[in-house]
């Protein structure tokens, strides 16, 4: 007779065996090369930079701050189109289904995955561009406080964005959709900052200008702070949505 | 004891009925061939009875006990399945699939070796799926199923684009299973696919079962066609005049849906009426035959 039943740990397993020849490991490799080398080239492109005196954290944190949301929304909608249009491609979500495994825990045991990655990216980044400022030359105390705080709002905003392609591909067979709306909320993320901060809340991307750690007013390096409550409010809100959205999935009848 | 009962098994969709009232009774350790053409209801009843879509009505029983959303997941632990196209994520080996499978089931290695011997996969779990053929996508998807071991396995259309080589091998797998007291349910839009591993027949039209039971019930129960061999076929219809549905074909007269009281009778009035006849027997019918005359008509 059949075997033991497994929990949700052995589904998440499951979708990381799934990564495999997927590329993910690419994309993330491309997200972490691309948030690195626009922080590196806004930073030596700088003017406060180019002046010793002036020379702080702040100027790659600007870089930084500029760079996430030119390169996620884009990039987190073909890490989770890729994790999800394989179930479409290869009847798993039916396969899944009759071995007890519906697709809201489906979609869960990925956006568990993809946050993984999301995670990794996030810490490599940061320490990427850490270690290259003390290269280049960046002698002023870390501002440790500050860091974390943008690193880990900007990785909340990462994972609700993650969380919403996650739902929107398992939805949409049609991945060109997903990834369209990725390329929509680049431009939302990288405008969003030009916007009345209200307006930022609107959309999930919007919260990347939110979560900045610097920025330049004119020619003015500016250090800010990153709107925590907001995005705290943003990622309980979505946690909350997502697992609404999944257990309706759950409920669904395959047609 | 039946392995799977239904009871006025119903699905709506809006006021669209897909299928209505089955009444299945699947015997323990058969080859149920579930029949029907295309659109006649046979994947939306295979998937009320693995719990995948909700029935509007009645119930699904399955070895015993009740199968809904509750009992759901327990149940399919011992249900394999096959629904609509093969499934296999194409970027991974037919060994990485089998190694999810097994995973997500929490089966032993020992439990996928034998499935895999079962359906003769061996030589080929280390090529990606999407390179295979769709007769090794087939096998690979019910070597998933059959991983678990199951007592009941559900095959919806399992011969769909296979060559005649790859029917018949599903076919003694069939067999090789009932034989170990599986049971299989298998769907067909072909009766000819399934015909000869069949022990039982269901045959659902337009979501409505026609017919359940043996092939021998199903001969018996479909009558064929009388041919009644005269030398004025003609005269013979207007003896008849409209008491039965007769026509002339070629030097007989036919006579369809007549039992054996009837042709007593109208043999009878043709003899008395002095018509010359000859012959009389019924049309010789295949289990084709029989199938699509059920299936066109929507009767017995």
């Amino acid at each position: 007779m059949s075997g033991r039943r497994v929990g949700t740990g052995g589904v998440v397993r499951n979708e990381v065996a799934k990564l495999r020849h997927l590329r993910v490991g690419l994309v993330a490799g491309l997200m972490v090369l691309g948030m690195v080398a626009l922080t590196l080239l806004s930073t030596l492109t700088s003017a406060v930079f180019a002046d010793p005196a002036r020379r702080s954290w702040d100027v790659p944190l600007a870089g930084l701050s500029l760079a996430v949301p030119l390169v996620c929304p884009l990039l987190l909608a073909l890490v989770a189109s890729r994790m999800v249009d394989v179930e479409h491609q290869g009847g798993g979500w039916l396969l899944n289904a009759t071995s007890g495994t519906t697709p809201g825990v489906l979609c869960r045991a990925k956006l568990v995955t993809g946050a993984g990655v999301v995670v990794v990216v996030t810490a490599v980044t940061h320490l990427s561009v850490w270690a290259l400022g003390r290269l280049a030359g960046i002698d002023a105390p870390v501002p440790v406080g500050l860091w974390l705080g943008f690193a880990a709002a900007g990785l909340a905003v990462n994972l609700v964005v993650l969380a919403l392609h996650v739902v929107l591909s398992a939805t949409v067979d049609n991945q060109l959709v997903a990834l369209g709306t990725g390329l929509l909320g680049t431009v939302v993320a990288v405008f969003g900052s030009g916007f009345p901060a209200w307006s930022a809340h609107l959309t999930p991307w919007g919260y990347y200008s939110l979560v900045a750690a610097a920025g330049y007013e004119g020619q003015d390096l500016v250090r800010t702070s990153p709107s925590c409550f907001s995005v705290l409010v943003l990622t309980v809100t979505a946690a909350a949505l997502f697992g609404l959205v999944t257990s309706r999935f759950d409920r669904q009848e395959t047609r | 004891m039946d392995t799977v009962t239904t009871t006025g098994l119903t699905k709506s969709y809006g006021r669209q009925v897909v299928v209505q009232g089955l009444d299945l009774r699947v015997p323990e350790g058969c080859v149920y061939g579930f029949l029907g053409p295309n659109g006649s209801g046979k994947s939306t009843t295979m998937k009320m009875l693995l719990s995948l879509v909700r029935p509007t009505a009645g119930e699904v029983l399955v070895l015993g006990e009740p199968m809904n959303r509750s009992t759901r997941r327990r149940q399919l632990a011992r249900i394999g399945s096959l629904i609509e196209s093969p499934p296999g994520y194409g970027h991974l080996t037919g060994g990485e699939n089998l190694r999810l499978v097994q995973r997500s089931l929490g089966l032993d290695e020992a439990q996928v070796d034998r499935a895999v011997r079962s359906v003769r996969l061996e030589e080929q779990l280390d090529k990606k799926v999407a390179h295979y053929s769709l007769g090794m996508k087939q096998r690979l998807g019910i070597a998933m199923a059959l991983a678990r071991e199951p007592r009941l396995l559900v095959l919806d259309e399992p011969t769909n684009g296979l060559d005649p080589a790859g029917i018949e091998e599903i076919r003694e797998l069939l067999r090789r299973l009932a034989g170990r007291g599986v049971t299989v349910m298998v769907s067909s839009h072909l009766l000819g696919e399934v015909d000869k591993a069949a022990d039982v027949f269901g045959i659902l039209s337009a979501g409505r079962l026609l017919f359940q039971g043996s092939r021998e019930q199903l001969f018996a129960a479909a009558v064929p066609d009388l041919l009644i061999d005269t030398s004025d076929p003609h005269r013979a219809r207007a003896v008849l005049d409209d008491r039965v549905a007769a026509r002339v074909d070629g030097g007989s007269l036919r006579i369809p849906g007549i039992d054996d009281q009837g042709t007593a009778r109208v043999v009878a009035d043709l003899v008395g009426a002095g018509a010359p006849v000859y012959g009389v027997r019924r049309e010789e019918q295949s289990l084709e035959d029989v199938f699509m005359d059920l299936t066109r008509g929507g009767r017995l």
